[in-house]
């Protein structure tokens, strides 16, 4: 498939979502406005939030994560940094991309990446220690190119975009689930007037609506996040092999991946807000190596094994077979 | 009335896709273009580290004078410009002379771990593989270009104003051959 028709999908995607997400705010701001009789100030409100979250977002998205996982520019001086730097700049010239992102490296210990920014002419790439110390010239070449289609296909614009509502409407749900509580717990002490309790039980119910909708919508932005994620690392890891030209680099990096994953603990400042930028989980949630109807709705990335037997075209058996034994 | 009001509509609707096809013309020209221009900076790039690389190094290759003189040689050449066909030869030539520059330092384990030529080395690999990817996003952008110009309805544009096919950049020969060297440190 083209760059440009998935660059202009993704683009579309972050439009309708945000979209139903203003959409979305509003409901909850007319529950609320029919709720305490505050109409309109509680719809205002609400979408007033929303636009705050989202520009935000877009401002600081990208120096958020960096800082969220404590990294730092690189320093070309060292040569594995300096080498590091010149594979980020030829891809951009295989991809055509006009500007070089920049570029980071976070200390720890795993083999594990990350490319984030909403702007193409904007973004970055981030390595950890780990991966500069135990990858190869040919697979760092892959895991850049992984990277790049990323902020190429506009991927980085989608998912930061997702995490930033995720964040939230997280938010609203912990609202509505402690009012909730405080309302049941000083309703009920209330009991002398039954004009008032009568009040109350209709705050209650409308709260509890509140409530189960925001929890609802929040459920399946996370189960939908992660079907979206799943999809856009096969595609990037497709897209890589189109840029260099060779698979060997980045099924290389996902077998070093897979085999170093037992040993080490997560990654330093990855949470689960930020967890699908990653190449491969940086908290090792175990679900991300299952199949079966549970595993695919709440992983965040695809099996590592899958991975590699399509980039090497075996058959997955065999390379889950050959990972579990080495 | 309704006929010359549907004829307007007609012209127009033509005269809006004549428009919008001949700018997405020039701007898929456009783009051949710039990506033939990174191909000349990443060859630029590759002269101007030859002379460090071969200073670097001269001291330890006392042997190996012919592949050196071969490596300058062939960059006198490729910077002397001429034609198009010229400048691709002699930068053919000068691919395979330092692919096999590359290759003699394998049997130099003292050359290879000392810093200075370490980094050179990296800057050789990188910029080999800048040229070669600047030539593959060339190639990718020329099809998508000569595609657009042959084919219908884009190609009565294309024919009316002239725009022509431009060539891909195939390797030579030299290059074909050249060995793969394994630069990891």
């Amino acid at each position: 498939m083209d760059y440009l028709v998935q660059q202009k999908k993704n683009l579309k995607k972050t439009y309708l979502l945000v979209f139903l997400f203003l959409f979305l705010m509003a409901t909850l701001g007319l529950i609320v406005d029919a709720l305490f009789g505050v109409f309109p100030f509680g719809t205002i409100l609400l979408i007033f939030i929303a636009l705050i979250q989202i520009l935000a977002g877009m401002s600081s998205g990208p120096a958020l994560v960096l800082r969220s996982v404590n990294a730092r520019k690189i320093n070309e001086k060292s040569l594995e940094e300096k080498q590091l730097k010149n594979i980020v700049e030829e891809l951009t010239i295989a991809a055509g991309l006009e500007k070089t992102p920049e570029v980071y490296v976070m200390e720890d210990e795993n083999i594990n990446a990350f490319a984030t920014g909403f702007k193409v002419e904007k973004s970055a790439v981030c390595v950890t220690s780990g991966l500069l110390k135990h990858l190869n010239r040919e697979e760092t070449e892959g895991v850049i190119a992984h990277e790049i289609s990323h902020i190429k296909n506009r991927d980085t614009l989608l998912m930061t975009t997702i995490s930033a509502i995720l964040g939230t409407m997280v938010l609203v749900q912990l609202f509505a689930w402690r009012s909730l509580r405080f309302l049941a717990w000083s309703g009920g002490g209330r009991r002398s007037s039954k004009k008032k309790d009568s009040g109350v039980g209709y705050i209650l119910v409308a709260l509890l609506i509140l409530a189960l909708v925001a929890t609802l919508f929040s459920l399946i932005g996370r189960v939908s996040i992660f079907a979206v994620s799943r999809t856009r690392e096969y595609l990037a890891d497709a897209k890589a092999v189109e840029l260099t030209r060779n698979p060997k680099g980045l099924s290389g990096a996902l077998r070093k991946i897979a085999k170093m994953q037992k040993n080490k603990g997560k990654v330093k400042g990855a949470t689960i807000a930020t967890a699908h930028l990653f190449i491969s989980d940086p908290l090792k949630r175990s679900v991300n190596n299952k199949e079966g109807f549970f595993a695919n709705l709440f992983s965040t990335h695809p099996p590592i094994h899958k991975r590699i037997a399509l980039l090497e075209n075996v058959p997955d058996e065999i390379v889950l077979r050959e990972l579990q034994e080495g | 009335m309704i006929v010359v009001g549907i004829i307007v509509a007609i012209v127009l609707i033509l005269l809006i896709w004549f428009v919008g096809t001949y700018n997405s013309l020039v701007s898929r020209k456009k783009r051949v273009e710039n990506a033939w221009s990174q191909i000349d900076v990443q060859l630029k790039r590759r002269h101007d580290l030859i002379p460090n690389l071969v200073n670097a190094v001269k001291g330890y290759m006392k042997y190996e004078k012919e592949t050196l003189e071969a490596v300058i040689n062939a960059r006198a050449k490729a910077v002397s410009g001429g034609s198009i066909d010229d400048r691709i030869k002699a930068e053919g030539e000068l691919s395979g002379a330092l692919s096999r520059l590359l290759a003699v330092f394998e049997r130099y384990p003292e050359l290879k771990s000392n810093e200075q030529v370490k980094q050179l080395m990296e800057e050789l690999t990188s910029t080999e593989n800048r040229i070669t990817y600047a030539r593959q996003f060339y190639n990718d952008t020329v099809m998508k270009y000569n595609a657009s110009i042959e084919m219908f309805p884009t190609n009565v544009v294309a024919k009316m104003f002239n725009f022509k096919p431009f060539p891909f950049f195939e390797a030579t020969a030299a290059e074909k051959e050249t060995p793969k060297v394994d630069l990891t440190f």
